[in-house]
């Protein structure tokens, strides 16, 4: 079963987010900040990971990525951001980050498992 | 706060944000919890159909083999070696499964073959001969209907597995990497596996002999890729030949293993 962390700081998004990923069988984390959500991701060490940009705490969305991204033991983990805004800047520096793909919210229910299914495809 | 927080709820964390309004919270999961559950039952659904259809085609093919001369367990054996050749051959493993499923239904075309053709003991005339390997088209027709994806393979493996490394086979006269690899195994298993089995006009080739002829139309009859593959693995792919023939996988086993 593959392990996904969740790390939104925002409750009802995060709660919405989990329940859609348990459509289906996949081991759910969740983290509410930054730091939180590093601490978690070394210890899980999470195939797929869904990562606010904005958040608050020490750490930002990016700033969790890029150390996802230079951890050798998470060398399969794949990062998903969740981004609220629209600029394309916001996707760039995801990229620039290391991301894998991001997301737009609101996000779509079914887009949220599509693309979960293609990185799963590719683990 | 109307009623507090229903105590499943996680309480919010010390500077966590949290806008909605309880209420509208609340209904918002409900809405999620339905479009789930009808989520799953469409996925549900969707798989139980295919199931159906799977294994009516199955049991078509068999009948198509029936006609011919085969017990059954031929068709079986087609789709386990496939994916045992598939793995050789570096394929993933939801490729190689895929395969397994749809390789079994190559020559479903050959219900559509009037026995007289099919079962002729001698040499066939031109005009029979073009009849008979109709069966590869129609064989696609049958399969090629449906939009999911095991049965596009399906159709694929069954209008390019007589078609020929080197351009001489049939329909269409690919050659080369024009030919799915999906028709390309295919090809070679069951030629392999065809040399192998008893029928009613000889005996079985010995397994020796099989791979001679296998080696000897590298690069003729079939992908040099391929057939390499499988003489490198030639043993294992043998001794799945045979527990296939003595176990005899249901369909159902054909379609469920992981």
């Amino acid at each position: 079963m593959k392990k996904i962390l969740i790390v939104e700081d925002h409750l009802d998004i995060r709660k919405l987010l989990k329940m859609t990923l348990e459509f289906d069988d996949f081991e759910i984390h969740e983290a509410s900040t930054g730091d939180a959500g590093w601490v978690l991701a070394q210890e899980l060490q999470p195939d797929i990971v869904l990562l606010d940009v904005m958040m608050p705490g020490t750490l930002t969305g990016l700033d969790v990525c890029r150390r996802i991204k230079d951890d050798p033991r998470m060398r399969h983990t794949k990062v998903i951001m969740l981004t609220a805004r629209v600029q394309a800047s916001d996707r760039e520096m995801g990229m620039a980050a290391g991301a894998d793909d991001y997301l737009m919210k609101p996000f779509s229910t079914l887009q949220v498992l599509e693309k979960i299914y293609r990185m799963e495809a590719t683990l | 706060m109307i009623g507090g927080a229903p105590s499943v709820q996680p309480m919010p964390v010390q500077g966590e944000a949290r806008c909605f309004d309880e209420a509208a919270a609340r209904q918002m999961e409900l809405f999620v919890q339905d479009f789930g559950r009808m989520y799953r039952e469409r996925n549900d659904a969707l798989r139980e159909v295919t199931r159906a259809h799977h294994g009516a085609l199955l049991q078509l093919s068999a009948a198509a083999e029936l006609k011919d001369d085969d017990t059954g367990v031929h068709i079986v054996r087609i789709g386990y070696l496939a994916e045992a050749l598939a793995l050789a051959l570096d394929q993933s493993a939801g490729y190689a499964r895929m395969l397994r499923k749809a390789a079994p239904m190559h020559d479903i075309g050959k219900i559509g073959i009037p026995d007289h053709v099919l079962k002729k003991p001698g040499p066939l005339t031109p005009d029979e001969r073009q009849l008979m390997n109709r069966h590869a088209a129609m064989g696609a027709e049958i399969l090629g209907r449906s939009h999911i994806p095991v049965f596009r393979m399906a159709a694929e493996v069954a209008v390019t597995h007589h078609e020929r490394w080197d351009g001489s086979g049939y329909p269409a006269g690919l050659s080369g990497d024009a030919i799915p690899l999906s028709g390309r195994i295919t090809a070679v298993v069951d030629f392999f596996d065809a040399l192998t089995m008893d029928r009613v006009y000889r005996r079985a080739f010995s397994v020796e002999t099989a791979l001679e002829m296998l080696a000897a139309e590298k690069g003729r009859a079939f992908d040099p890729a391929v057939v390499d593959a499988f003489l490198a693995n030639a043993a294992d792919i043998d001794a799945l030949r045979c527990r296939v023939t003595l176990e005899r996988p249901s369909f159902d086993d054909l379609i469920d293993s992981p």
